[in-house]
């Protein structure tokens, strides 16, 4: 029987990182997994706790109120919601108060948040509930002979204290994962750098110093390409590679990826439905 | 509803500004007696050494009361909201956390806010969401629109109207 779970996409990841989108609902079911959508949705809050981290909280209690009327679990593939709704859920646990006041906003459109499911992130929910045996089953064609430096993402991983998908010092799944399709995952340095992803909000030119920084190095220790699970760090070492390393004054060719779109091509699925087409980094240089 | 509603210097926003305050008071309370000056959150800091956000000399002027004058300093704004110094610091202490304090108090005190933060909020208040839905371009230069790519329907609030009842309440409450 199939493993039912909610899908919150989030807004990056359905306004324009339509690659993570497609690869997760094409790659998932192959595992068994029903992905169920959910109408109303909005932003997780998370971009704006800068302005009025009350507004965070509202917005993720909101969208986790609306699964909550379904009785599903939760996954929520982009790492900045997936920590907005996770911290949203600790807070409100602590603090029965804030519950109460959140409730009364949720109101207004007939909500209310008990805080009652689980939230997954896809590395979590990859690794720790369909389990590396599985994942190893569907593949067809694996990553031979590749290396891939990873990067989780910050908000995938701390804070530790809230409960991430992944330990903040030392994550191994999506090595772990990786391996099982096939391909080395050497450790590097730069691992836990951030990709500056948030400061193009404001400080555009440093967030592109950071990602560049970060594909220079993945690149000149000899990587076969660069995976990601966040669509805002994706962004950064892909769509925007160009740019990243143009600040850093340097040229990079690195084929950057989602994890859900390589554990696709080795299931065999096609490219299109991988979104691989979308990627703008050197993608094609990969070939199995 | 506008984005001044949430930010402007308006009666309801004094009531945030409190509330703000108390988050601050309760953070300098928390820190006063535990932070030792290590510095461990800066020697981590991914904005330390491209922007020069020093963590541990937030904390030693939060603990001093300098609030207003960090509010008013651009320096908030550099921290890439990464957690490193929450999750390292030998005494639990979170300066990112001071921080987004700091910010959210810059925002209702009626300073401006920086860069495209208020573009998201205004788009966040008015559809829901952070951009309206996008059209990508491939790398061969093709246009493609979300609905070419056989994707459902973008999930957003369907009844904006009540949606935005909800944040007004935020932005009205007294507190």
């Amino acid at each position: 029987m199939a493993k039912k779970i909610a899908l919150y996409p989030g807004c990056m990841m359905s306004t324009e990182q339509y690659a993570y989108e497609l690869s997760v609902r094409n790659t998932l079911p192959e595992l068994g997994v029903q992905l169920i959508d959910i109408k109303g949705f909005s932003c997780c809050g998370e971009p704006l706790k800068s302005v009025n981290q009350l507004l965070t909280i509202f917005l993720s209690a909101r969208n986790l109120a609306l699964i909550e009327k379904e009785k599903l679990n939760v996954l929520a593939p982009c790492a900045m919601c997936n920590l907005a709704l996770c911290e949203t859920q600790h807070i409100l646990k602590e603090n029965p108060e804030m519950e109460k006041r959140i409730n009364d906003y949720l109101s207004e459109e007939g909500l209310k948040y008990t805080g009652n499911i689980k939230i997954y992130h896809i590395l979590d929910y990859l690794y720790d509930e369909i389990g590396i045996e599985e994942i190893k089953k569907h593949v067809k064609k694996p990553l031979e002979n590749l290396s891939f430096a990873t990067h989780y993402g910050c908000h995938c991983i701390r804070p530790k204290e809230i409960g991430r998908p992944d330990d903040s010092e030392n994550p191994q799944k999506m090595e772990e994962i990786l391996n099982a399709i096939g391909a080395k995952t050497p450790p590097y340095p730069e691992k836990l750098d951030c990709c500056g992803g948030l400061l193009q909000l404001n400080l555009d030119e440093s967030a592109l110093t950071k990602s560049g920084q970060k594909l220079k190095a993945v690149s000149e220790q000899g990587y076969d390409g660069l995976v990601d699970v966040c669509p805002w760090c994706h962004k950064m070492f892909d769509a925007r590679q160009k740019k990243s390393a143009e600040t850093v004054a340097t040229k990079v060719e690195l084929p950057v990826f989602y994890l859900t779109q390589l554990i696709g091509m080795t299931f065999g699925i096609n490219n299109d439905k991988l979104g691989l087409n979308l990627n703008l980094s050197a993608v094609e240089k990969i070939k199995i | 509803m506008t984005i001044t509603d949430l930010t402007s210097m308006g009666k309801p926003q004094t009531e945030q500004k409190q509330e703000i305050n108390k988050r601050l008071q309760k953070l300098k309370d928390e820190v006063s007696e535990y932070c030792y000056q290590c510095a461990k959150c800066t020697s981590g800091c991914e904005a330390h050494k491209l922007l020069e956000l020093e963590p541990h000399k937030i904390i030693a002027l939060l603990k001093r009361g300098l609030i207003d004058e960090m509010v008013n300093s651009d320096i908030i704004w550099t921290c890439m909201s990464c957690f490193k110094c929450r999750e390292r610091c030998p005494q639990k202490i979170a300066p990112v956390e001071v921080l987004f304090a700091l910010k959210n108090m810059a925002v209702v005190s009626g300073k401006q806010v920086p860069g495209k933060y208020s573009t998201i909020l205004q788009s966040v208040l008015g559809i829901g969401l952070i951009q309206d839905i996008q059209t990508v371009q491939t790398k061969d230069m093709k246009t493609l629109k979300r609905e070419e790519l056989k994707l459902p329907e973008i999930s957003k609030p369907t009844d904006p109207a009540k949606f935005q009842a909800g944040i007004m309440k935020i932005a009205m409450e007294k507190i």
